[in-house]
């Protein structure tokens, strides 16, 4: 502690470098714990803890392949399976393509058996209302809210994938526990089969619930062992495994947000290098001044790579404290055009990386300068001028 | 303290390498300087006496020879125990002062204390003692760069005096200064020597400063050339 004093006069001895070099660090901890924050909300939203006995049965080759409807029918009639649906992406576009939200054609009559984690709370009334109309749709509440939809009201929808624009009307309206459950929109299944021919029969996946997480392994290895030598043979997964490979398929973000990180970490490795090889070099006199005057190696050691932690920690702090305020702009700004980041926050992982990072950085790049400067002769030390 | 002799050098040798090429600096320097003396070397440019001094100092390493210094055998020591020693039996003065740039006059003086096991309350009666001694405790919160270099080499005294070593060595401690100042830098000294009984080795060019010290040591292409009593 005593030394303290010392360690922080001597960050800011030269004022312009030390500030300069923090807003570095400062602006590339923000890019970093923006990015894996980003990552993480995506995984998180992934990796639905609620959906462990939930499995998604979809066509071997893709997911962009079709499977037979009738296959809900075996699927139906295995002992482990509480509930399975057909699903499909629809893809509409609501108005304008920048609105987007995630729209399904379901067989709806399990659906809140299946999505019961997220479907919490609905009106029974209502969502009969939904399964006798064929053009009715439910929407959750987060969603409607942000359009203004009220139960009867019509919703156009533009199909991108498929030829039909479906005009839909709200017969309920859900709530989840958390807001980015409550971003969907799902409608009759059967609807799309009629306005689509080769529809007709076919559906993108299966959603099984199993009655018990146990029993998911025997289901899915059952269920893709009895479908192999059909002409559409299945994929079975844990949702969880399901939902991460439509993320894989949208580009590996988390490999390139990784290659990102490393790249920023060891830029700022570079520079904080660079700026402690400079502070110390030039002070190549005092540091043999304080060995004369008893300090130990060690000790000039310790004092000068505190402050090169110490600095690289201020730079660190101040990029935590942007990506704090970033991530509350993000929630609330973009929070409402891009579903997934309705939740959006840093995560206490992500945290302790950045401040596991940059005292890691600090560290490393004053110990090669500062070693050097305290192996160098004292008298050396005291001659260079 | 009572060691007596201070420094004891037996046929202490230095060389440095310059490749295979050895350079010999000092030769079998054989010195004894009494507890309490004041010991100026002097000698050309080159003859070895920041070199003896750094040696006898424990900042160095002789190549050669044995070093007593206030009872204790330096060789024997490694480098941390000699930081250790240092700490408490030398005090340093240098010719451009090395004072901290970013501390004040304070601080500065109060950093040999860092070492030492001492309250915050004890370091700083002791900081306030050595700045008395130096006439600058109306100086406590200037920079080094706010003080005149006879303040600022007043300060880099009450530093090395701060810890109350045995010994103070001195290189060239008027060497950046004009007359004035010079004389009262070796006034200070001269107090420190007669009155605190400190035991003080300068290196000088300056006669002049010399001729403060009791006894003068001349240098000459690293052996001793002739040892001159000082009559004040
Ligand atoms: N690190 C070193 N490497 C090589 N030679 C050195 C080194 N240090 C000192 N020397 C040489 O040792 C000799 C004595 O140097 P020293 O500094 O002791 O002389 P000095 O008497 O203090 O001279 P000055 O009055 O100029 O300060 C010089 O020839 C110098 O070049
Ligand atoms: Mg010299």
């Amino acid at each position: 502690m005593k030394y303290l004093a010392l360690v922080l006069r001597s960050l800011f001895r030269s004022k312009r470098r030390t500030v300069l070099t923090v807003l570095f660090l400062a602006v590339s901890v923000f890019l970093v714990a923006i990015l894996q924050s980003v990552l993480a909300t995506l995984e998180g939203f992934a990796n639905n803890p609620n959906a462990s006995s939930r499995v998604a049965v979809r066509h071997k080759v893709s997911i962009t392949n079709l499977l037979p409807l009738r296959y809900g029918d075996w699927i139906r009639q295995q002992p482990e399976v509480e509930a399975a649906m057909g699903l499909q992406w629809f893809g509409g576009v609501y108005q304008d393509p920048r609105n987007f939200f995630a729209n399904f054609a379901a067989e709806p009559e399990a659906i809140v058996t299946i999505f019961k984690e997220e479907i919490v709370t609905y009106s029974e009334a209502e969502f009969r209302d939904f399964l006798r109309d064929r053009n009715g749709c439910i929407v959750g509440q987060s969603l409607a809210a942000k359009y203004g939809w009220k139960v009867g009201d019509v919703v156009p929808l533009k199909g991108t994938i498929f030829p039909m624009d479906p005009r839909l009307t709200v017969r309920g309206i859900w709530r989840s526990r958390r807001q980015v459950d409550e971003q969907a929109l799902y409608f009759h299944h059967k609807l799309l089969e009629e306005s689509v021919p080769w529809m007709e029969g076919r559906v993108g996946a299966f959603w099984v619930r199993i009655k018990h997480p146990d029993d998911v392994p025997a289901f899915i290895e059952r269920a893709d062992r009895h479908f192999s030598d059909a002409v559409e043979p299945t994929q079975s997964e844990t949702e969880n495994a399901f939902q991460l490979n439509f993320l894989k398929m949208m580009g590996d973000i988390a490999t390139i947000i990784h290659a990102i990180t490393m790249a920023v970490l060891a830029a700022l490795l570079i520079v904080t290098a660079n700026t402690m090889a400079m502070a110390i070099r030039e002070r190549t006199t005092e540091v043999a001044v304080f060995r004369a005057m008893g300090f130990t190696s060690w000790q000039v050691l310790g004092i000068l790579l505190a402050e090169g932690i110490l600095l690289a920690l201020l730079g660190g702090a101040g990029g935590i404290g942007l990506a704090w305020l970033g991530a509350g702009l993000i929630k609330t700004g973009l929070g409402s055009a891009i579903p997934w980041l309705v939740d959006f926050a840093i995560p206490k992982e992500t945290l302790l990386l950045c401040l596991h990072a940059t005292m890691g950085l600090g560290f490393l790049s004053t110990l090669l300068p500062a070693w050097r400067a305290v192996r160098r002769p004292i008298v050396d030390g005291l001659r260079a001028l | 303290m009572d060691c007596e002799p201070i420094i004891r050098c037996q046929s202490v040798a230095k060389s440095y390498w310059r490749g295979s090429l050895e350079i010999p600096v000092l030769q079998g320097l054989d010195l004894e300087i009494p507890s309490g003396g004041y010991v100026a070397l002097m000698g050309p440019s080159g003859s070895g006496k920041t070199t003896l001094l750094n040696l006898i100092a424990g900042i160095d390493r002789p190549t050669g020879g044995r070093l007593e210094v206030c009872g204790t055998h330096l060789n024997d020591l490694d480098d941390d125990d000699l930081a250790a020693w240092r700490a408490t039996h030398v005090g340093f003065i240098f010719q451009n002062y090395n004072l901290v740039p970013v501390l004040t006059a304070y601080e500065n003086v109060e950093l040999p204390l860092l070492l030492a096991n001492l309250s915050r309350r004890e370091r700083r009666e002791r900081v306030l003692e050595a700045l008395e001694r130096v006439d600058l405790l109306d100086r406590l919160e200037n920079r080094p760069g706010q003080l005149s270099g006879g303040q600022e080499q007043r300060v880099a005294i009450a530093r090395a005096i701060v810890t109350d070593p045995d010994l103070l060595v001195a290189d060239e401690p008027t060497g950046a200064l004009d007359a004035k100042n010079a004389e009262e830098v070796m006034a200070l000294l001269e107090n420190l020597n007669g009155e605190w009984g400190k035991t003080i080795l300068l290196v000088t060019h300056d006669p002049k400063a010399a001729h403060h010290a009791r006894v003068q040591i001349h240098l000459e292409k690293g052996v001793l050339d002739r040892t001159v009593e000082v009559n004040r």
